[in-house]
């Protein structure tokens, strides 16, 4: 208990001050949270104050916000050659900065971060893992990462998910992302370590073989992308499997737009309350979001600064307007490879106060005739609404003459019929002019996370001496 | 039955008193602290529970309070208690209370014995307010301060180690290094002093705050881990072992020091014997509860 006491204080002191997080100290934080758990079943009555972290304070938002872009910008002006140059280019001062007077610097965007990988790196900070962005939005980008990040992000991800009750020692995490994302592989694998939980990485291998480990393994959780969340639903019901057949408590799903249908589809099938919808993104790591019930957008403001920036002007986006995420994550918190002002190219629409869901990558917004403008999530909620259940979505969107055309495949209106499916774009507002192509086609129309199969032994003979 | 002639009659009428005075007390604190734990839920932190660690920290505390005490001046001892009881009562009560009358009866009480010990001690009947008061305030921090450790996780097996530290501890200072006597000289008469206690005549029966808080913590957690049947081993040992073995230890012991006072190290007596206690009930009951499985089977 008193130990406990002093681990919380020194967290607390490094993160109110910016200082390097003893990563030792959280790791015991975690185990605290653990006892504490199994003493009390549920952790103490201000566990609020610790999962939202200082700027859980409106008062001390914006005095948490400042502190974190000047300490973090005057490190970068220090230790990174990309932003040193960047910095002095726009003749800013880092001590001087403030969250809503940054638009001086210009955004980092991902082709910087490809062109000049090597520029981001601090000096005085040694690589330890690398992670690449899995590319089905363009060429990927290579992030190095220090052993302080890895053990930080496990940790901090660990002590929230223990308390909030996310994670729980006798879990069993089954994780079917692609096994190439490492650094996401290791924050789960690592971060079930700390909770005491177990778990089982399988990637993103044949749907049967991760119906059979879900069914059979005895798993409670579930971390997957929603294009193969939608693929394993259509899995379980070929198989006639149903929520008798799982154990599962939780499913969170990432990296991809998650819409109503396969959501519910998936709650039906497994037998959970929700699937969790999270916002992640390799170069912004270890900054995240997760929408709620109502769809609503809500970043971790204590690991870094989000602006919503109108996608025409650069400015602060107006209530209503669709916006482009850019993301500040905050020193102590990324260390190897820090982004600033990272545009991610990711569209929300701006509520009176808050964001609203996020849209997905601005460069597939459509433009019609009329003005309008047709986003990513509109296009994949209306397609996997269709009754077909053409799951995940493939299609294919441009625009013709002002008009929206749709490339589905055949199978997508297959026995609901060309009329119909026209008539369903339309009730979800989109007026669009349907062009049909064969099945064998589908995948080519739109990649998904899904489609970065990993074969295995089990699912397929291997040839022996061929 | 004829009286010993090596006994004087004087010390037996003390031992009868301090016998009464120490009945009362520690049975009296240790039954309201498991009133409490069946009444009220103690606000708790976040994170944490108690663990063998915290047992010797709280050891170590023990060991250099009595020193530091001794070492400051009187005005800032009774600064340090004043805080010490202000937050043990706050914490301990606020749930029960509304603010303002938590913070009105804190400053009443802590209050009127600063007065009292100032300006009432020149008569009997002064003394004995004095002290009635002061039993107040030091079963309500005791039955406080040992639900707010039990409740915070700490498990039978952590008082058992915890009065068995303090046996030896008593018996070092009080019998080799007489740290306890010189306390207990330093303290009487004084605001605030620790001691729940009571006089008749010439007589001051006293019980140390320490003493009281381990037979309330044996207690509490006792019933904690395995419910009424272990209480009533608990409550036993507490009587025989906490209140009469010491109170009419000095008939048989000579504990009398260079100044006339009877020290009785009351720990050396029960820490033992508690020990040996929560062994047999742990071979004979199995595994502690915790508090989870404790609520859930006593809800409040």
């Amino acid at each position: 208990m008193f130990e406990t006491g002093i681990r919380q204080f020194r967290m607390a002191m490094g993160m109110v001050r910016g200082r390097r997080l003893d990563t030792g100290n959280l790791a015991r934080l975690v185990d605290d949270a653990r006892k504490t758990i199994a003493e009390f079943g549920e952790p103490g009555m201000d566990v609020q104050q610790i999962v939202d972290g200082p700027a859980g304070d409106p008062g001390a938002r914006e005095h948490f916000a400042t502190q974190g872009i000047r300490r973090t910008a005057a490190r970068l002006a220090a230790e990174s050659p990309f932003y040193a140059r960047r910095f002095a280019a726009a003749g800013v001062d880092p001590a001087k900065l403030r969250p809503g007077g940054l638009g001086a610097i210009p955004v980092t965007t991902k082709a910087d971060l490809i062109d000049r990988q090597d520029e981001f790196r601090c000096a005085g900070t040694a690589r330890h893992l690398a992670t690449r962005t899995t590319g089905t939005t363009g060429r990927p980008a290579e992030i190095w990462l220090s052993r302080y990040e890895i053990e930080l992000w496990p940790a901090l991800i660990a002590l929230s998910a223990v308390l909030t009750d996310e994670l729980r020692t006798s879990d069993v995490m089954q994780v079917n992302i692609s096994s190439r994302q490492t650094a996401a592989v290791h924050l789960n694998a690592a971060s079930c370590r700390l909770a005491g939980a177990a778990c089982r990485v399988l990637g993103v291998v044949p749907v049967d073989e991760a119906l059979d480990a879900l069914a059979d393994g005895g798993s409670t959780l579930l971390s997957a992308s929603p294009s193969y969340l939608a693929e394993l639903v259509l899995g379980a019901r070929r198989r006639g499997m149903g929520p008798g057949d799982f154990r599962l408590r939780g499913i969170q799903a990432g990296g991809e737009v998650l819409s109503p249908s396969v959501a519910a589809a998936v709650s039906e099938t497994f037998g959970v309350e929700r699937v969790g919808d999270n916002f992640g993104m390799t170069e912004v790591i270890p900054m995240s979001a997760r929408a709620c019930r109502q769809g609503h957008l809500h970043h971790d403001i204590n690991l870094g600064l989000v602006e919503y920036l109108d996608l025409e002007t650069s400015a602060p986006a107006e209530p209503g307007a669709l916006a482009t995420l850019v993301m500040t994550p905050f020193f102590p918190y990324r260390d190897c490879m820090p982004v600033f002002r990272y545009d991610t190219r990711d569209v929300v629409r701006m509520l009176p106060e808050e964001p609203l869901a996020c849209e997905l990558k601005a460069g597939h917004l459509l433009r019609t005739g009329s003005g309008d403008l047709v986003t990513p999530r509109q296009l994949v909620e209306a397609v996997e609404g269709l009754p077909t259940r053409p799951w995940p979505a493939r299609f294919r969107a441009s625009v013709h003459n002002g008009r929206l055309r749709l490339t589905l495949p055949a199978g997508a209106v297959d026995g609901f019929g060309e009329a119909a499916a026209r008539a369903h774009f339309a009730e979800a507002g989109l007026d669009v002019a349907l062009e049909i192509v064969p099945d064998g086609q589908a995948i080519s129309l739109r990649h998904v996370r899904s489609d970065l199969h990993e074969t295995t032994f089990s699912a397929r003979p291997a040839l022996i001496g061929a | 039955m004829p009286a010993d002639p090596d006994v004087p009659a004087d010390l037996v009428f003390q031992s009868v008193f301090q016998l009464c005075v120490t009945i009362a007390g520690a049975v009296l604190c240790a039954c309201l602290a498991v009133v409490y734990l069946r009444k009220v839920r103690v606000e708790r932190p976040a994170i944490g529970v108690f663990n063998g660690r915290d047992i010797g920290i709280l050891v170590f505390f023990l060991a250099t309070l009595p020193v530091i005490y001794l070492l400051l001046p009187r005005w800032a001892v009774t600064c340090l208690l004043a805080l010490t009881f202000v937050s043990a009562l706050s914490i301990g009560y606020r749930n029960l209370v509304g603010p303002l009358r938590l913070w009105l009866g804190i400053g009443l009480l802590l209050g009127l014995n600063i007065w009292l010990a100032r300006t009432m001690l020149g008569t009997v009947l002064g003394w004995q307010l004095f002290w009635l008061e002061g039993d107040v305030i030091m079963v309500l921090a005791a039955v406080a301060v040992a639900n707010l450790y039990v409740q915070g996780g700490m498990r039978l097996q952590h008082v058992a180690w915890f009065a068995l530290g303090l046996a030896g501890y008593d018996i070092v200072f009080t019998m080799v290094f007489p740290l306890t006597n010189a306390l207990v000289e330093d303290f009487l008469g004084w605001p605030l002093d620790p001691s729940f206690g009571m006089r008749l005549g010439i007589y001051n029966a006293a019980l140390g705050l320490g003493d009281l808080l381990v037979y309330c913590l044996f207690l509490v957690a006792s019933y904690k881990a395995y419910g009424m049947r272990a209480a009533r081993v608990a409550l036993v040992l507490v009587f025989v072992l906490g209140a009469v073995a010491p109170s009419l230890a000095p008939l048989i012991i000579n504990f009398i020091d260079a100044r006339g006072d009877v020290v009785v190290p009351a720990q050396t007596w029960f820490g033992p014997f508690a020990f040996l206690a929560y062994l047999w009930m742990r071979r004979r009951y199995g595994r502690e509860r915790t508090m989870r499985e404790f609520q859930l089977a006593a809800p409040v």
